[in-house]
């Protein structure tokens, strides 16, 4: 028997190369998940990975780092947040 | 659609509910307002708190977890750090050193060792300090009378509810002592008599209850119906 494939349709999964239960400390979400103002999770609700270790949604830890209070500190260990260029 | 905070603030609170370990519970007052709610915990072990139960108002700012909750003690405390009079917490994780992954689980066991650890040299109310540093004794045990008072704490460690055998007895007294001056009626049971037979040969004599110190004269009297003569 010969078959001959006419056309097929691909899909991808893809997921943060972070570990899987992990949570965003700020919005408690996921972090395959958005954070709670966006609607698609992805590049445009991106992670920032800290070089303190700790990671965030990006939105989430924007609005942390907006306010006056975060004097520009990691929430979970209070070092100065500076993100891993990646 | 609910707001980023209060799909933070029911997440928390799904969390404490599953979580029976840690002691610490919250729940709203009203299901409408998820901004206003109650949280409780025990007084820790080894302190005048002990097994004293606690309830914590909480108000939620329109931007958590991004400021902190505004929490004050709605029992009364007898803690420096804690106002006798409103309950306001004088605590630095509840205001300058929040930070957004901080709950309002890890506020209340904060609140939990601050009742172990108390502060003087930082007060909240000024009295309470005072008393701690100049008389631990006193403060002891005026915070003890206090979780007892106001926290339902039991009044023995070993007890875990109801009065103590002490209270008890002492309560059982009064009741016998029918109104009669507790020190008039000690100064006979100090002969061996019991309550009640001091207080029937009281009566005997003619001592009402409330009057003041008995003379050398009545008292005899009552010694001698005592002793049947």
């Amino acid at each position: 028997m010969k078959v001959k494939i006419k056309s097929w349709i691909a899909v991808a999964s893809w997921k943060w190369d972070v570990p899987e239960d992990e949570v965003c400390g700020i919005c408690r979400v996921q972090f395959d998940g958005t954070c709670p103002n966006c609607r698609f999770p992805g590049d445009d609700c991106a992670l920032l990975v800290g070089k303190c270790g700790h990671s965030f949604h990006m939105h989430c830890l924007l609005d942390w780092i907006n306010t006056e209070s975060s004097r520009g500190l990691c929430p979970m260990c209070r070092q100065k947040f500076e993100y891993v260029e990646q | 659609m609910s707001s980023p905070s209060q799909r933070r603030i029911i997440k928390e609170l799904q969390d404490m509910s599953r979580d029976t370990s840690s002691g610490m519970e919250a729940s709203v007052i009203d299901p409408q307002n998820m901004t206003h709610l109650i949280g409780r915990f025990k007084g820790p072990p080894d302190t005048p708190y002990e097994n004293g139960e606690f309830a914590v108002d909480i108000q939620l700012p329109d931007n958590y977890p991004f400021s902190p909750p505004k929490m004050k003690f709605s029992t009364k405390v007898w803690h420096p750090n804690i106002s006798s009079q409103t309950g306001a917490i004088c605590l630095d994780t509840l205001s300058a050193k929040w930070t957004p992954v901080l709950t309002i689980k890890t506020a209340l066991l904060s609140l939990q060792s601050l009742l172990s650890a108390p502060e003087p040299s930082d007060p909240q109310d000024a009295e309470v300090a005072t008393m701690m540093l100049s008389d631990p004794e006193a403060f002891k045990r005026k915070a003890r009378e206090w979780a007892i008072h106001y926290a339902n704490a039991p009044s023995t460690a070993q007890q875990s509810r109801g009065p103590s055998v002490e209270e008890r007895r002492q309560q059982e007294k009064e009741r016998e002592l029918q109104g009669y001056d507790e020190r008039t009626v000690d100064r006979f049971m100090d002969m061996g008599f019991s309550v009640s037979d001091v207080v029937v040969a009281l009566r005997r004599v003619g001592v009402r209850p409330g009057q003041g110190r008995l003379s050398e004269e009545v008292a005899q009297r009552v010694a001698e119906k005592l002793l049947g003569l």
